[in-house]
């Protein structure tokens, strides 16, 4: 029987980052790239998704199908988190606002109708344990309003006073989520919520204190949530703050795009939260609970993926705009 | 190399009556491929699909180019030239009767390459 060796947290990184010229010189080296200097990455860069050149796996989540391929078998819940789309920021007064490099972003979108999720979702797997640090530059618009869509009489609408625009008030949440596995199942989740679900200013972060409702929960009968159920917690309760509010740069109108700075780190040897960075203020998560299954789930060995949703309060559609994506560990 | 993508607009979606596809933003491609894969679709009813651009995802007009009419099980497909920035269909599922309004279960895919 072959030995089997496991890898030891920073044995596989190509140079020795704890020397501390060695440290240095990868660091001046990502300065020295304007593509990376904005970002602050750990030793191994395992993903840099620069949305002028494609999606790079990320796709719409979608619940699991049965063996005939039947997507009736899928989840109401789950069936619905629509395509994620390469966009140029297209706005009806401006034209293309482009990203904040180059032209295009990719956009998460929900449907506007109260209560709908959009998830674009990227999959990897792990090979080793520790700290993993997810980046991305992101800004949140809800839909401008039109003759067709009618948002300036939907909830959260009034009241525009030619600085606060009410649009604001019609943006929900916005979510960055992981699912992991290592023999046990978690999720690490961080919830921006911009409003409560009465459209009310909260602005606050929160995470669940469940895990996410499951597939195969459906399948063994122990749940079945309606089509707009909110799918990382159903059940508003089960969210919490652990921030105070963060007034992020909305900048007014839904046509104005502001990249915001997002650093979020995690640990996988301890399976936990380490620390999220928005813009200029660094919360300490590190006593945030992590949700974990009580029960195995197979197939699942090293999963390692991340999600970015977006959730709409109101009858409005919600929009989450990535510019590009860092994933470093320091394994 | 080109850049792909393909969405999945409306997946195993029953459609009655008027219909319109979420907007999709295509101003990075150059080619637009639609596929139609009607599942199910009650006997006598028609599926008219029609393109519509927009320069803003808000306000949207037909492109030139006939209705895509869809009466059977299988699949359809068309192309969408000279675009702009936004995609979506805009149609109507009909029974032809006055007596039911018809209904066809469907998958809608835009393919797209630039």
């Amino acid at each position: 029987m072959s030995k089997i060796k496991k890898v030891l947290n920073g044995a596989n990184v190509s140079i020795d980052v704890s020397n501390e010229l060695v440290d240095a010189l990868r660091k001046s080296a990502v300065a020295a790239d304007p593509k990376l200097s904005k970002f602050n990455p750990l030793s191994r860069i395992l993903v840099h998704d620069d949305f002028n050149t494609g999606t790079h796996g990320w796709i719409e989540l979608i619940g699991n199908h049965d063996e005939q391929g039947n997507l009736d078998t899928v989840d109401d819940h789950m069936r619905d988190f629509r395509p994620p789309q390469l966009s140029s920021c297209n706005f009806f007064d401006v034209g293309t606002h482009g990203a904040m490099s180059g032209t295009y972003a990719l956009k998460i979108s929900t449907r506007p109708e109260a209560g709908h999720t959009g998830v674009a979702i990227r999959r990897l797997t792990m090979a080793g344990r520790g700290k993993v640090q997810f980046e991305t530059y992101l800004a949140y618009k809800a839909e401008a309003h039109s003759e067709e869509n009618g948002a300036a009489y939907e909830a959260g609408s009034g009241d525009w006073d030619a600085n606060f625009h009410p649009s604001e008030r019609q943006f929900g949440a916005l979510t960055i989520a992981t699912d992991i596995c290592d023999g046990v199942r978690y999720h690490c989740v961080a919830r921006y919520l911009n409003t409560s679900l009465d459209n009310k200013i909260v602005q606050k972060w929160v995470y669940p204190s469940v895990p996410e409702p499951t597939p195969r929960e459906h399948f063994e009968g122990k749940l079945k949530l309606p089509r707009t159920a909110d799918f990382t917690a159903p059940n508003p309760e089960d969210w919490h703050e652990f921030t105070e509010r963060q007034e992020l740069c909305f900048n007014e109108v839904p046509t104005k795009v502001n990249w915001h700075y997002v650093r979020w780190v995690i640990d996988t040897e301890t399976r936990t939260n380490v620390e999220l960075q928005v813009n200029d203020e660094v919360f300490d998560m590190s006593d945030v609970p992590v949700p974990a299954y009580d029960e195995e789930y197979g197939s699942l060995g090293n999963l390692l993926n991340f999600y970015v949703s977006v959730r709409t309060h109101a009858n409005v559609r919600n929009f989450v705009y990535l510019d590009s994506v860092l994933i470093s560990v320091d394994w | 190399m080109k850049q792909s993508f393909t969405a999945v607009l409306e997946r195993n979606t029953t459609l009655r009556g008027n219909f319109k596809t979420e907007p999709y933003e295509v101003a990075w491609a150059n080619e637009a491929r639609w596929f139609i894969n009607t599942l199910a679709i009650e006997p006598g009813t028609e599926i008219k699909a029609r393109v519509q651009i927009s320069p803003d995802g808000l306000n949207w007009c037909d492109v030139d180019g006939e209705a895509q009419t869809v009466s059977d099980t299988g699949t359809v497909s068309w192309t969408t030239s000279d675009f702009g920035g936004w995609l979506r269909l805009n149609g109507d599922v009909a029974s032809g009767t006055e007596d039911t309004q018809g209904t066809a279960k469907v998958q809608i895919y835009l393919a797209l390459k630039g």
